[in-house]
């Protein structure tokens, strides 16, 4: 999996962060004061990018985490199928089948920009 | 660890304790997904306006939890069967907006997963947090005070203002319900007249019942110890005479406890034997029982 290493310190709200092996977008972020004794602790709360579900972490903030690496990216929809569309990448022409989401209302021709990591897509 | 809990206390430093860092658990692998309720001490003791001291509250209530039995008649329940877990204290700096987006955000996780936040104070200003997290629509709150002020000496977030601030900074609050309340500011009773606001005097507590009226709504409740007489809680900072019955404290949280989606006592201080605490403790677990007595 595309993923790089960073400090739990140098998150923010609206990037992104792996928990529970999963990429999700930060929604909060706070932070505890060190104790007289311990490091600085910070809370994330957090959305799966492609799964919608809630998740959220408790860590010093010196802590080492993952942050996924999500491409940004455009295509044009070929076809629709059903709940199926096939998109064409404009960047390398190649083209992959995507679920069309519940929300979307996509048609051939069209140009969508859409999130990309590994094998998980979602329009954006 | 408020006994009969499990103890998953929130680690004090940076050390990796094998679950990421994330919590001091000894060593045991808990199932905070399987937790039915979820303890959260918050010691902040920050604008305290008479007796400080709430600092000690979580600490005094989980220790005169001690002699409880596990096993309730009434109900026929074990407490340690019913899914409760102690994270431990979310420990209070002065900073008290940033602590409580931090309280916030932990008591929130235990929303998300399915499970009821127990919140043990600490003043009252961390009711705030609860209710963010919760989010509900109405806030039952047994209490000596009207906590109506817009501001007190200045300060927004006081004690003293923390029913106000959820009535106005908690989109989902639609009315609040203060019982046991019996003084406050010429404004505050103003403010106590308008529509969203309900004041059930305590000569009424005894005779009060939420009928339909919480029936398919949200519900957060939370108890200021001040709102029992003195007699009977005197560990507390702002003490009020002519108070509740510990036993119209009991039932109100019987009554409410099924329709409930949180729930915090707050208030208690280190300034008594034990009552105060006491009383706060016997509370927490009668939440407990009839929330799962449903």
């Amino acid at each position: 999996m595309a993923k790089q290493q960073t400090e739990v310190r140098d998150l923010q709200e609206g990037s992104y962060v792996m928990i529970d092996d999963a990429a999700c977008k930060i929604n909060a972020y706070s932070t505890a004061k060190p104790g007289k004794h311990g490091s600085a602790k910070a809370r994330v709360e957090a959305e799966g990018v492609f799964d919608g579900k809630k998740r959220s972490l408790s860590q010093p903030v010196d802590a080492k985490i993952w942050v996924p690496i999500i491409e940004r990216k455009n295509g044009q929809v070929v076809s629709v199928d059903g709940d199926d569309m096939q998109v064409m990448d404009l960047e390398t022409y190649e083209t992959i089948t995507m679920r069309i989401p519940d929300d979307a209302d996509v048609s051939p021709d069209e140009n969508i920009e859409y999130l990309e990591m590994e094998d998980q897509r979602k329009i954006v | 660890m408020f006994p009969g809990a499990a103890d998953e206390r929130e680690g004090t430093d940076a050390a990796d304790t094998g679950r990421g860092g994330d919590t001091d658990t000894r060593g045991r692998e808990p199932d905070r997904g399987g937790a039915n309720f979820v303890v959260v001490g918050a010691p902040l003791d920050a604008t305290t306006t008479f007796q400080p001291g709430t600092r000690f509250g979580p600490r005094r209530i989980r220790s005169f939890a001690e002699p409880f039995d596990d096993y309730d008649h009434r109900t026929d329940q074990c407490f340690s069967d019913l899914g409760v877990v102690d994270r431990g204290d979310v420990r209070a700096w002065d900073d008290i907006a940033e602590y409580l987006e931090y309280l916030t955000s932990a008591l929130r996780e235990a929303v998300w997963d399915d499970s009821v936040p127990l919140l043990l104070g600490g003043e009252h200003t961390v009711s705030l947090a609860g209710v963010r997290a919760v989010e509900p629509e109405v806030f039952v709150c047994l209490d000596a005070h009207l906590d109506l002020y817009d501001a007190y000496d200045g300060n927004p977030l006081s004690h003293a203002a923390v029913t106000r601030r959820i009535l106005e900074d908690v989109d989902s609050v639609e009315e609040v319900v203060l019982l046991g309340a019996r003084t406050g500011s010429e404004a505050e009773w103003e403010r106590a007249a308008h529509d969203d606001v309900t004041v059930v005097p305590p000569e009424d507590v005894a005779d009060w019942s939420p009928g339909d009226r919480l029936a398919d709504r949200e519900v957060y409740l939370s108890v200021d110890i001040d709102a029992a007489d003195p007699g009977y809680a005197p560990g507390t900072g702002t003490m009020e005479p002519f108070g509740l019955e510990p036993c119209e404290l009991r039932d109100v949280v019987r009554a409410v406890a099924p329709s409930a989606g949180g729930f915090d006592v707050v208030e208690v201080n280190d300034r008594d034997d034990g009552q105060a605490a006491g009383l706060a403790a016997k509370l927490v677990r009668e939440f407990v029982f009839s929330h799962a007595d449903g």
